[in-house]
């Protein structure tokens, strides 16, 4: 069970490589090995998506994801969107501030890195499409109307900021 | 000195509100879209190990045997902890009624399944986890006492043998001339009700990271705490320490919603850490102990209920006969949330005499806690339901019938017969503003073409009063003590003049906060986002409660203002002294202390903080050089209740009127909500963005407990809810993007006019929406009387029709 396997990865840009045991969760790597707090952990199989992370462009469940299936990954966690140094937030984070987006915040890291790879790919979608993009993600506070909304602006801002 | 509580905005020391009363960004949301907010799971500390539960797989079993050798010789456990090492170190938790707690851990026997058994700590959660399989237990089988039908009959076995019964309380209330109205009423409705239990379900369960430090028989506990000093004493109560040996260190939730748990697991926590020479001990509970066994199972209950009326519709009398199955025990003070409708009884209606038989059982389910409203979501869908089953009956317009009973605002302050007095209202103002944005009568006509075309579309007008700012007194008749629930604080201006609030909880995603830089900058006439409100732990914090029955917006804003207010005061004190002039010559006007008509000759706040921490030669004497005061804010004019449950009890009294309107699908079952228009009225808003963030929020959670949540138990009392594949959470594709408005009458009484806006949406949604089925059905002569109305029980409905 404890025979340790040898992992390379990217975070966040950042090169690590680690020893882990198979078993281990890739959302309990980030968040206990690498100390990156804020993929948050809600339900631990796969519904909540208060744990959604990039892994190689695409969302995925940390916490149904193992740290090894993670092997030569780059993933993307909440903490790679703020600027480093000046600490300036993403658009998307900086919308979900203006827009009310959030409230206890705790399955806000999943959605933003949800509405992250939908305005890569879709940068500027319907209502429809924002919802079906943000379905697998549970809010028990907000009653995602504001959220809604968050991501209409980031998508509108970040739209305004290409064209200009 | 009585410190004045301003109760309107024109009445602080500043010529505009640049902050109160607009939607302004909050200050706790930078660190939380960053993901770099501490939530409790996000701490390690040096040496700290890990825990994990061993849970009871039945409902009711007598152990008679535990075998841990196994687990101790896992290499990485350090401690296990059993019933007998509880039952030496602990007592059973307390509970309102008295004497109906639980063990931490089963002593003896299991009262319901997911009952903590044995615990491990160990390096690891994984091996803690490892050390759980190697744990033998053996029971003898009991008979599980299913529902409160099984648990009240003769014979039936004992959920708690000691108490004799399992029934917790049984009473009645009974308020005005209950026999005399139904004698004399022209028409009685009368229906039962089931609600099945629903719960809290926060995005972050419950953990903590508890230390027992040996030297000094004290515990600290970090956890996410809702209500960290009533926790502590809790805690020195189970755990039989002092209560100033146990310091609670709050953490940011991730919600919590009344139903966030937290005893067990601390006690757990903190015992592994004693048996573990004093080593950190972390458990964080994960959603499958959460579903099970946390704090998020509520209200499961059995109303047969009754309105008496007149025939131009008056309702003169309101019947209510709850039976309300606790589960296992008192512990989660499950209890008094079927106390807490005696807030608002009779809702917004002259109703004149009411009645009210109370029957608390204890079964083999879990323990029940808080839940977002407690308690009246179920009980105003039983009054607004009788509502429309009374419209319908007297073939009146259920919003008419309704405005009709209101009380009228030239009414206010208006006593219920339950007994808590109503601040202000205009209940007809709500009515009609709803009405015209939902466009009411359009909505009728394009009822009456779906039906003509077979269509099962319905629409449910429903208004609620939402008691705002709990008090215990509320509670006494279930064996609450005491009146007036404290929130303290700290008001602090540094050398700089920049102002730091100390408060008494942490974040829980209400905003209460921002509310807190909001009302302080203003006062002060600082900028808010200079402001730094900071959580203080239970060891130097003032009194206080912190989140929990739609009160801390309002009572922190109480809170500051008395100290701001006794801040303003010394500071005058000081200018007036070094003016050498009156205190009474000196004014607060937008952050400047300046002389009365000649405004040029002042000092900022910053000038005098400064100058009191680095001047005490200018001082006046007996001014300590402390630009700093606290408060402790109350409810002003609460009283003892009467033996029928009677007193000024909840400080606010907001309201609302929701309507929405729905299809059912006929080959499916599924309701489909096709608009959702609400009008609200909770006094000044504080932050309008924070108060339609409570009402959305609310409709989600109304949404999922009327349509989909259920934690659902076999026969035999076995849990068939265990994750949120089975416990089904209303993602965005279920909860309606609402239509909303507001009118504003503010409370006379509370702080700034503002009234409790937390629960107000999930005391009005299940209702509408359960108007609004019961409106579709009515062509076929059904009527769903239970929740959730799931797809299921819909189908099932149409199909036995069928």
């Amino acid at each position: 069970m404890s025979t340790r396997q040898t992992i390379r990865l990217t975070v966040n840009g950042k090169a690590y490589e680690r020893e882990v045991e198979p078993r281990l969760t890739l959302a309990d790597f980030i968040r206990h090995e690498l100390h990156l707090g804020g993929t948050h952990v809600g339900c631990e199989h796969g519904i909540c998506g208060a744990c959604t992370i990039l892994i190689d462009g695409s969302s995925a469940r940390a916490c149904l994801t193992l740290a090894v299936q993670a092997d030569g990954a780059s993933i993307t966690t909440v903490e790679g969107l703020r600027k480093r140094e000046t600490g300036q937030l993403h658009p998307i984070q900086q919308a979900f501030v203006d827009a009310h987006g959030l409230q206890c915040g705790f399955c806000t890291p999943g959605f933003i890195m949800t509405t992250l790879e939908l305005l890569g790919e879709n940068p500027n979608p319907t209502d429809d499409e924002i919802k079906e993009a943000l379905g697998g993600n549970l809010c028990r506070c907000t009653g995602y109307q504001s959220i809604l909304d968050s991501v209409r602006l980031a998508a509108s801002r970040i739209n305004t900021a290409s064209a200009a | 000195m009585a410190i004045d509580i301003p109760t309107r905005t024109d009445q602080l020391p500043t010529s505009a509100t640049r902050f109160i009363g607009k939607a302004v960004n909050r200050i706790e949301d930078p660190a939380l879209v960053s993901g770099t907010v501490e939530f409790i799971d996000n701490l390690s500390l040096p040496g700290m190990l890990h825990c994990a539960i061993l849970r009871s797989p039945h409902p009711h079993a007598r152990i008679t045997g535990i075998d841990v050798s196994a687990a101790l010789e896992l290499p990485g456990v350090e401690a296990v902890l059993t019933g007998e090492d509880v039952e030496r170190w602990c007592d059973p938790c307390f509970t309102a009624p008295e004497g109906w707690g639980n063990y931490c851990l089963a002593v003896g026997k299991v009262r319901f399944v997911g009952e903590p058994v044995v615990a491990v700590a160990a390096t690891s959660r994984y091996i803690a986890e490892d050390a759980l399989e190697l744990i033998q237990v053996e029971y003898e089988l009991l008979a599980p006492v299913a529902n409160p039908d099984e648990a009240m009959a003769p014979g039936a076995p004992l959920v708690f043998e000691s108490r004799g019964t399992n029934v917790i309380q049984s009473r009645t209330y009974t308020w005005g001339e209950v026999d005399r109205v139904f004698a004399e009423a022209d028409r009685i409705v009368t229906r039962q009700f089931r609600w099945n239990r629903v719960g809290a379900n926060p995005t972050e369960t419950f953990g903590c990271i508890c230390q027992w430090d040996l030297a000094d028989n004290s515990l600290t506990c970090r956890g996410a705490y809702q209500t960290p000093r009533f926790m502590g004493i809790g805690r020195a109560a189970s755990l039989r320490l002092p209560a100033n040996k146990v310091k609670i260190i709050s953490h940011a939730q991730g919600g919590g919603f009344g139903g966030k748990g937290g005893p067990r697991g601390t006690d757990i926590a903190a015992l592994l850490s004693r048996k573990s020479d004093g080593r950190p001990v972390k458990y964080i509970e994960d959603r499958m102990e959460y579903l099970l066994a946390g704090g998020g199972q509520s209200w499961d209950r059995y109303y047969d209920a009754s309105l008496a009326l007149k025939a131009d519709g008056t309702v003169t009398g309101f019947k209510v006969r709850l039976v309300d199955d606790q589960g296992a025990g008192a512990e989660g003070y499950g209890t008094i949330s079927a106390a807490k409708p005696l807030a608002a009884f009779t809702g917004n209606y002259r109703i004149e005499a009411a009645f009210y038989d109370l029957t608390l059982v204890a079964t083999n389910r879990a323990p029940t806690y808080p839940y977002r409203g407690y308690g009246p979501p179920p009980h105003n869908l039983v009054l607004e339901s009788l509502m429309d089953v009374a419209a319908r009956e007297l073939t009146l317009d259920p919003a008419e019938l309704r405005r009709r009973n209101y009380i009228r605002p030239e009414q206010f302050p208006y006593t219920v017969p339950s007994g808590n007095e109503y601040d202000s209202g205009n209940y007809a103002a709500v009515l009609d503003r709803v009405l015209e944005l939902a466009d009411y009568k359009g909505l009728r006509e394009a009822q009456t073409k779906a039906r003509a075309e077979g269509r099962l579309v319905g629409i449910g007008v429903v208004s609620t009063v939402e008691p705002g700012v709990f008090d215990w007194n509320a509670y006494a008749t279930v064996g609450v003590p005491g009146v007036g629930v404290p929130e303290g604080v700290k008001v602090a201006v540094d050398v700089f003049g920049s102002v730091t609030v100390a408060v008494g909880f942490n974040l829980q995603g209400q905003g209460q906060f921002t509310i807190a830089a909001q009302v302080v900058a203003d006062y002060l006439g600082v900028d808010m986002n200079t402001v730094k409100v900071t959580t203080a732990s239970t060891d130097v914090a003032l009194p206080h409660f912190g989140q929990g029955g739609s009160r801390l917006g309002v009572a922190v804003t109480g809170a500051i203002l008395g100290a701001c207010e006794k801040l303003r005061q010394t500071f005058c004190r000081v200018v007036a002294h070094v003016m050498q002039t009156e205190p009474e010559q000196i004014e607060l006007l937008d952050g400047r202390l300046q002389m009365k008509g000649a405004p040029s000759h002042g000092m900022s706040i910053a000038e005098v903080a400064g100058l009191m921490l680095s001047r005490s030669d200018l001082l006046p004497l007996g001014v300590e050089p402390c630009p700093e005061a606290t408060f402790v804010w109350v409810s002003p004019n609460r009283n003892q209740p009467d033996d029928q449950g009677r007193c000024r009890s909840y400080l606010t009294a907001a309201a609302a009127t929701h309507v929405v309107q729905v299809e059912i699908d006929r080959d499916t079952g599924q309701v489909k909500i096709l608009g959702y228009y609400i009008v609200d009225d909770c006094g000044t808003r504080l932050n309008p963005a924070n108060v339609e963030g409570q009402l959305q929020g609310g409709v989600a959670q109304g949404v999922g407990a009327a349509l989909y949540e259920e934690y659902v138990y076999d026969p035999q009392c076995q849990p068939l809810v265990s994750t949120f594949v089975d416990y089904l959470m209303p993602t965005i594709h279920e909860v309606p993007m609402t239509v909303k408005d507001h009118i504003v009458t503010p409370s006379p009484i509370a702080p700034l006019g503002a009234k409790g806006c937390g629960e107000g949406a999930i005391h009005t949604t299940p209702a509408a929406l359960l108007c609004a089925i019961n409106d579709a059905l009515a062509p076929l002569g059904l009527e769903c009387r239970e929740t959730p109305a799931s797809p299921r029980r819909l189908w099932q409905l149409l199909h036995d029709k069928a």
